[in-house]
């Protein structure tokens, strides 16, 4: 399950596979809410007052609109599959993406902050989301779907080792 | 390490505005001794707000008033009476002359041992207090109007991307600048005499490059200001011709204008540039009408980016910008500040680069260097993108390169607009590897290296997978013992024992002989 540009050799630890249900819930709601917004046109056309839009396009922009959504709901299980973490000696590596893929390496002795955050349906599936910041807004770490007790583990364990290898900017 | 150490072989050159004795200003006293800013500042800095109500205020009343007056006493019709002009007038002065009073009575500062403390504000107080040893920057500027007054407002900043830690405005230029001298010298760790604080004179400044003002008047004549001027004109003798309306001729007076305000800016802004090395860091000086003083203490430069645009190739310029932490994106009216070299060629570029850098890392920096800047291929060991790179990068591939050397790593790029990233392996914040459905059909990877908020953004376009992990997890590497033997944010400090790369990045290094001159 290893991604190509992934530096070889290395375990990566990967995040609960709850967070797919958590993604599906958020973004599923977010699909709703969407296409309801894309469905008015379609709504006006049929109860009369906007007769002049052409039907095929009054039917194609919520379609769409679900489509999208549709596929986006799709790729979930597989992009929190390619979600992983490995802590080394020095830093921290965060892997992830399927189409686009990214790895990023977080030192600790260039980390600034670390902020845990739990949005409501995290909380009901006991995840949280730890971000890890440093000097640089590029830096942009950010793990989903960690267990609440591996979030605080790791939380700390960043500080800690943040703290003694902290070197200037 | 003893107070003077490092200053020692400049003694002599000390400037003489610090005479020994009991003087004035930042002695490391209690806590509670608060100093305040110069009063005439809230008129400097509101003069603009004057100005304005002067001249609507006096558009409308002034010939009534001078009427009035010819007239004795008597009014025209219609116009306000000489009791009630007055009596605004009056009132206006009294009003601004309060509120300068109160923001001037309400503003102090204080420079201890460890920290900057302002404060500020009459019915929103503020109160600011920043760590000494964290400075980034310290900045001297000296708009018109305060230069006047010989005044100038001192700029202390942290690594808070742009926005100014403390702003003291305005002091006595010779005021400003022995503050400058105690701040960076606590913030060096040089051991201040408790007996003597005042004993702390302005680190020796050595100057290193000025550029004449024919060299910023051409830099500005071959900017984009000159191809967007070109461009304009086009379109607007295109849009004569087409019309046949000379009507259309009226565009070309705010064409002019803005056109020329952009030369004058550029041209003001840029203008009598110097470069200064002293043991406290690089001292930049420019400006025609307001000047500044930039002083980037030794180890403070995040990334470095040299560019060239096509037409400077005729000239052989390049322009150098750098990342501090404090100075952030260079937005907004401190534009220009992260600019350490306006347009320079090829010899002091690598002047300036062993000013920010002098431990290159490298044998023969200048060839490795000079390979960065205009280099195409593999010369001097760079790594370009593989030739399958030729779809996405048609022109450019042998260009997108990086080389690392033991100090740093060297990103190249671009064909017709010619930029080389430099970031020290120290300053090194975070890596990252990027690679999209297409570049992965290629077999390419983007690498990204994350600098702080600033004008250079490193990163190395489509290279090839092994290359592009084999530099990455180097890189990681790299970092990781740079910071382990990196210099102390206090540069006057003895570095933590290590490796002995003492030699050539130690704070006297300045005073060597450039590394990056054959």
């Amino acid at each position: 399950m290893r991604e190509p540009i992934d530096p070889v050799g290395l375990d990566f630890e990967r995040v609960s596979p709850k967070l797919v249900t958590v993604r599906l819930i958020e973004r599923g709601l977010g699909a709703l809410v969407l296409t309801t917004v894309a469905s008015l046109p379609l709504v006006l056309h049929l109860t009369g007052p906007w007769r002049g839009l052409p039907a095929w396009l009054a039917w194609s922009l919520p379609l769409a609109v679900l489509l999208a959504m549709i596929w986006r709901l799709v790729l979930i299980p597989r992009q929190v599959r390619a979600i992983g973490y490995a802590e080394r000696d020095d830093d921290l590596l965060i892997c992830g993406g399927i189409f686009f893929q990214r790895v990023m390496v977080v030192p600790y002795g260039r980390m600034q902050y670390v902020d845990v955050s739990v949005g409501p349906v995290e909380r009901a599936f006991g995840l949280s989301s730890v971000k890890m910041h440093t000097a640089s807004a590029s830096t942009n770490a950010v793990l989903e779907g960690l267990p609440a007790a591996e979030a605080a583990r790791l939380r700390e364990q960043l500080s800690a080792r943040g703290e003694a290898k902290l070197a200037g900017l | 390490m003893s107070a003077a150490k490092g200053y020692d072989d400049g003694g002599a050159v000390a400037p003489q505005s610090n005479p020994p004795g009991p003087a004035v200003g930042f002695r490391t006293g209690p806590e509670d001794q608060w100093r305040r800013v110069h009063p005439v500042s809230p008129l400097v800095r509101g003069w603009l707000a004057v100005v304005g109500l002067i001249v609507v205020f006096g558009r409308n009343s002034f010939d009534d008033l001078v009427q009035a007056i010819g007239t004795g006493g008597r009014h025209r019709p219609g116009g306000a009476p000489v009791w009630l002009i007055l009596s605004v007038l009056a009132a206006a002065v009294v009003i601004f002359a309060v509120v300068f009073f109160l923001s001037w009575f309400y503003t102090r500062y204080q420079v201890t041992d460890d920290h900057v403390r302002v404060n500020s504000g009459v019915i929103f107080r503020q109160q600011r207090q920043a760590r000494i040893d964290r400075v980034q920057a310290i900045d001297v500027v000296q708009p018109l109007l305060a230069r006047i007054f010989s005044l100038a407002e001192l700029k202390f900043e942290v690594a808070d991307a742009g926005k100014s830690a403390m702003k003291l405005s305005f002091l006595n230029l010779d005021e400003a600048k022995r503050l400058r001298a105690a701040i960076l010298a606590r913030a060096s760790g040089m051991r201040v005499d408790p007996d003597q604080p005042s004993a702390i004179s302005e680190a020796p400044e050595r100057e290193v490059l000025a550029l004449t003002p024919g060299r910023i008047a051409g830099a500005t004549l071959l900017s984009g200001i000159t191809v967007a001027a070109l461009v304009l004109t086009a379109l607007v003798v295109g849009a004569l011709l087409g019309t046949g309306s000379p009507a259309l001729l009226v565009v070309f007076i705010p064409l002019l204008l803005a056109v020329g305000a952009a030369y004058w800016k550029a041209f003001t802004t840029d203008c009598n540039f110097r470069v200064a090395v002293s043991p406290d860091g690089v001292r930049l000086h420019y400006g025609l009408l307001d000047t500044r003083a930039q002083t980037i203490p030794p180890g403070r430069v995040q990334a470095v980016g040299v560019t060239q645009s096509p037409l400077w190739r005729l000239t052989g310029w390049y322009r150098v910008h750098v990342n501090v932490a404090g100075y952030g994106a260079d937005h907004g009216d401190s534009g220009g500040r992260t600019v350490v070299l306006p347009a320079g060629t090829e010899a002091e570029v690598m002047t300036v680069l062993g000013l920010i850098f002098p431990d290159p890392g490298v044998a023969d920096p200048v060839r490795v260097f000079t390979a960065g800047l205009r280099g195409k291929g593999r010369d001097q060991g760079f790594i370009h993108s593989p030739r399958r790179a030729r779809l996405l990068d048609p022109f450019a591939w042998r260009r997108n390169a990086y080389r690392a050397t033991d100090t740093a790593l060297l990103c190249r790029h671009g064909l017709l607009f010619r930029r080389l990233q430099v970031v020290p392996h120290e300053r090194t914040q975070s890596l990252s590897l990027f690679q999209g459905p297409l570049m992965r059909r290629l077999g390419l990877v983007d690498f990204e290296l994350h600098s702080t908020a600033g004008p250079v953004r490193p990163m190395v376009h489509h290279l090839d997978l092994v290359s592009a992990r084999e530099l990455f997890t180097g890189q990681a590497a790299r970092a990781a013992s740079a910071r382990r033997t990196g210099r102390p944010e206090r540069w006057m400090e003895e570095r933590p024992a290590g490796p002995d790369l003492a030699g050539a990045a130690s704070p006297s290094s300045a005073d060597k002989d450039n590394q990056y001159e054959q």
